[in-house]
């Protein structure tokens, strides 16, 4: 059996930390020049049916360090366009000889489907509203580069939780290894239904900041003002915004954190993203490392 | 011609009747029925020792797909299906494409079923509420009436416009139609795949809140106290939606209601991992639905149960979850769900098995069926049930081109064996030969 990435829900506690320490090791080789030995060159395919710069530049930049063939396949201008399913698509790419699939895709629940369709190594690049695994996986990398480790400390999410799949994504991870995750955000923007999240909710920002490590805001898309959950971006910021002030709840050493791409002056102010504990820039950098790690890892499960 | 149904468990809830005893038929009629008939000079004789004598069954709410979307399912291929699941009149919802709007489509429902092709049982259309449903303007009823509906319906499209669904419901007074009503609040429900809960908010699914289906069932049901217009209410799956009805029939409002088997079997955990053979709408709910629906259903709030058969090609199903539609086949599996969960359970006693699946379908929309008395269906239609057989329900051997069941795979305990609608339309392998002779 290949191994897939598709959830962080899914993974086990033990592949979660390993998969972390390794992308810690990549770095340190890549920082240094060193050769990286991965075995085989690999053709891997980037199958994105949603827009993104920054998850494809990442995968693409983690796989030339790997020194893995990228072909990359976006949903406009191709096959779906024509009306393909997502099945053929992927059965297609998979018998041109691809040996690897990334895929992004606006539906949640699809990275399982591609990739048993697929049924070899796939990294999901996230799915609908549901996860965003290696998103996660950088951003543990990146709490733990900070503040030195990624367990018991108090992690407030800060915004859409409804609508995001890094909040489930690191909620996931960052529960499983042992940390306090809060959803903090307005009562129109966090589940109704958190039975099933491993989180705490809190409507009010300073409770859910109290004394957190790690602030980790979420973008808000102009999507929720034209669905009616919020008014306007002003009555967000005004209650929710990540900034000096509401920052004075948070612990002193706490730091900042965004998965980007950031709405300045609504989520965030100028002086929160550009702070000196603000994490955000390292989680850019880090997401290329944990996405080595995530190719090495799935394809590693071929051999076994 | 003469066959006898000799010596089974005779279940006719419209003549309140439970007793061992034989069914006589003559010409494909019902001349005789009871505990001690006299059978002279008979020429069949079905054993049906051990096994249930039931008017045969009736579904008022059946997809058949046909026409324009054949590749879902056909008359020819669902009437198959509902002979096998033990249904001699099933009742055709007219969202098909085109709608069924036109005396002209009615016609042609009526031609194929009735063609040698299909599956022998009888078809009665319900035409649609409004013209394309398109939930705008009422459809030209009185000719459809004259074509053979037996009702109307805004399935598939739920009227939204409160003041056309008025409008409705005062024509259908006048020409003494019920409304097959889906209610839904598309506003409240649109790009939703699942019940608004925990497992949506885990699978980052938009969920359907239950408040869409409970006020267009409240909506409908003033409309329908209001007007006099009779009114059945389509798949009920929430406890509000089961206090609602059960408080508008205490006002008097000429409302009924149904469930379908997924709505007291599976709650919205059965989703699991996106597995799209659970989706369907109103979406699967919570365990306290179920209880509540279940109770319900034993003290007559509920008044029957359809099986909201709803084919898909596979094609149509593979696909990720959001993108799937929404629906199950139900048709082979109705039965067997139904006396596992229900019957066995204890929930219903086996009189008011046949009376939620048969008795109750038939006088909510004034059908010759349901019945067992000499005279009371233009043929006779007798489901013979075995209560005790034990099967697994496999969509690879079904009759129904839709293979989209949650149920597949799922063991049942019970089964209709063979079903007669003027002659023998289905016989089950579990109905063993040695049970059947030629005199």
């Amino acid at each position: 059996m290949s191994r897939q990435l598709t959830a962080i829900r899914h993974l086990d506690t033990d592949t979660i930390r390993a998969l972390i320490d390794d992308a810690g090791k990549l770095k340190e080789s890549v920082v240094s020049g060193k050769e990286i030995r991965s075995g085989k060159a690999r053709s891997i395919g980037l199958l994105f049916f949603e827009n993104s710069t920054r998850t494809r530049v990442s995968f693409e930049q983690a796989a030339s360090h790997l020194g893995y063939r990228v072909v990359n396949f976006s949903g406009s201008g191709s096959s779906l366009s024509k009306g393909e399913s997502l099945k053929d698509t992927i059965l297609t790419l998979k018998n041109e000889g691809l040996e690897g699939l990334v895929m992004r895709h606006k539906a949640s629940g699809s990275a399982a489907l591609g990739a048993s369709y697929f049924g070899g190594p796939f990294v999901s690049a996230g799915d609908g509203q549901h996860e965003h695994p290696t998103q996660a996986l950088g951003d543990a990398l990146t709490i733990k580069e900070r503040l030195g480790k990624v367990e018991g400390l108090k992690i407030a999410i800060v915004g859409d939780v409804l609508h995001s799949r890094v909040a489930r994504s690191n909620a996931w991870l960052l529960s499983k290894l042992g940390n306090e995750v809060r959803f903090v955000g307005p009562r129109s923007l966090i589940p109704a239904y958190t039975a099933k999240l491993p989180g705490e909710v809190h409507y009010d920002l300073r409770s859910g900041i109290a004394g957190a490590d790690v602030v980790m805001c979420l973008r808000l898309q102009r999507e929720r003002m034209e669905d009616g959950r919020l008014s306007s971006t002003g009555e967000f910021s005004r209650n929710y915004q990540i900034n000096r002030v509401s920052m004075r709840a948070a612990h002193p050493d706490a730091i900042i954190m965004h998965p980007g791409p950031i709405n300045r002056g609504i989520e965030l102010d100028d002086l929160a993203a550009d702070a000196p504990n603000s994490a955000i820039l390292d989680q850019v950098a880090n997401g290329v490392f944990v996405r080595m790690a995530a190719l090495k890892w799935v394809f590693e499960g071929e051999k076994a | 011609m003469r066959t006898l149904f000799s010596k089974g468990r005779i279940l006719d809830p419209s003549q309140e009747m439970d007793v061992v005893g034989s069914v006589l038929v003559e010409d494909g009629q019902i001349i005789n029925v009871g505990g001690d008939i006299e059978a002279v000079d008979v020429d069949e004789v079905y054993d049906c020792t051990g096994l249930w004598i039931a008017p045969g069954l009736v579904d008022l709410h059946t997809h058949l797909r046909e026409p324009g979307e054949e590749r879902r399912e056909t008359i020819k291929t669902g009437t198959q299906a509902a002979a096998a699941g033990g249904f001699t009149t099933i009742c055709c919802m007219p969202n098909t494409s085109p709608p069924l709007d036109t005396p002209s489509l009615i016609d042609f429902i009526l031609d194929r079923a009735a063609s040698p092709e299909a599956g022998g049982i009888f078809v009665a259309p319900v035409g649609a509420l409004t013209q394309g449903q398109l939930g705008e303007r009422v459809a030209d009823l009185g000719s459809l009436k004259k074509a053979g509906i037996v009702a109307v319906s805004d399935e598939g499209g739920p009227v939204q416009d409160s003041v056309v669904m008025m409008r409705a419901m005062e024509t259908c007074l006048q020409l003494d139609l019920p409304i097959l009503v889906h209610c839904e609040d598309l506003s409240l429900s649109r790009s939703g795949s699942m019940n608004d809960g925990a497992t949506a908010a885990m699978l980052g699914l938009k969920g359907m809140p239950r408040s869409a289906e409970e006020i267009m069932i409240m909506r409908n049901c003033v409309l329908a106290l209001n007007t006099g217009c009779r009114i059945h209410i389509l798949r009920l799956s929430t406890w509000g939606a089961v206090e609602m009805v059960r408080q508008f029939k205490f006002l008097g409002a000429p409302v009924t209601c149904e469930v379908c088997p997924q709505y007291f079997t599976l709650t919205e955990d059965a989703v699991g991992e996106f597995n799209p053979n659970f989706k369907t709408t109103p979406p699967l709910r919570t365990q306290v639905d179920i209880d509540l629906l279940t109770q319900a259903l034993n003290d007559g709030t509920v008044d029957c149960i359809a099986s909201d058969h709803s084919p898909y090609a596979p094609f149509e199903v593979d696909v990720p979850f959001e993108e799937a539609p929404f629906g199950m086949a139900g048709l082979e599996s109705a039965v067997g769900v139904t006396l596992t969960e229900l019957t066995q359970t204890g929930i219903l006693s086996p009189l008011e098995t046949i009376r939620k699946l048969s008795t109750a379908p038939a006088e909510i929309l004034r059908l010759e069926a349901g019945t067992l008395r000499p005279g009371g269906t233009p043929v006779a239609q007798i489901t013979l049930i075995d209560s005790n057989v034990e099967w697994t329900y496999d969509v690879n051997r079904t009759f129904s081109k839709g293979k989209n069941s949650p149920f597949h795979g799922k063991e049942l305990r019970g089964k209709a064996v063979l079903t007669y609608c003027g002659n023998e339309v289905y016989r089950d392998p579990h109905f063993h030969n040695d049970r059947y002779a030629r005199q």
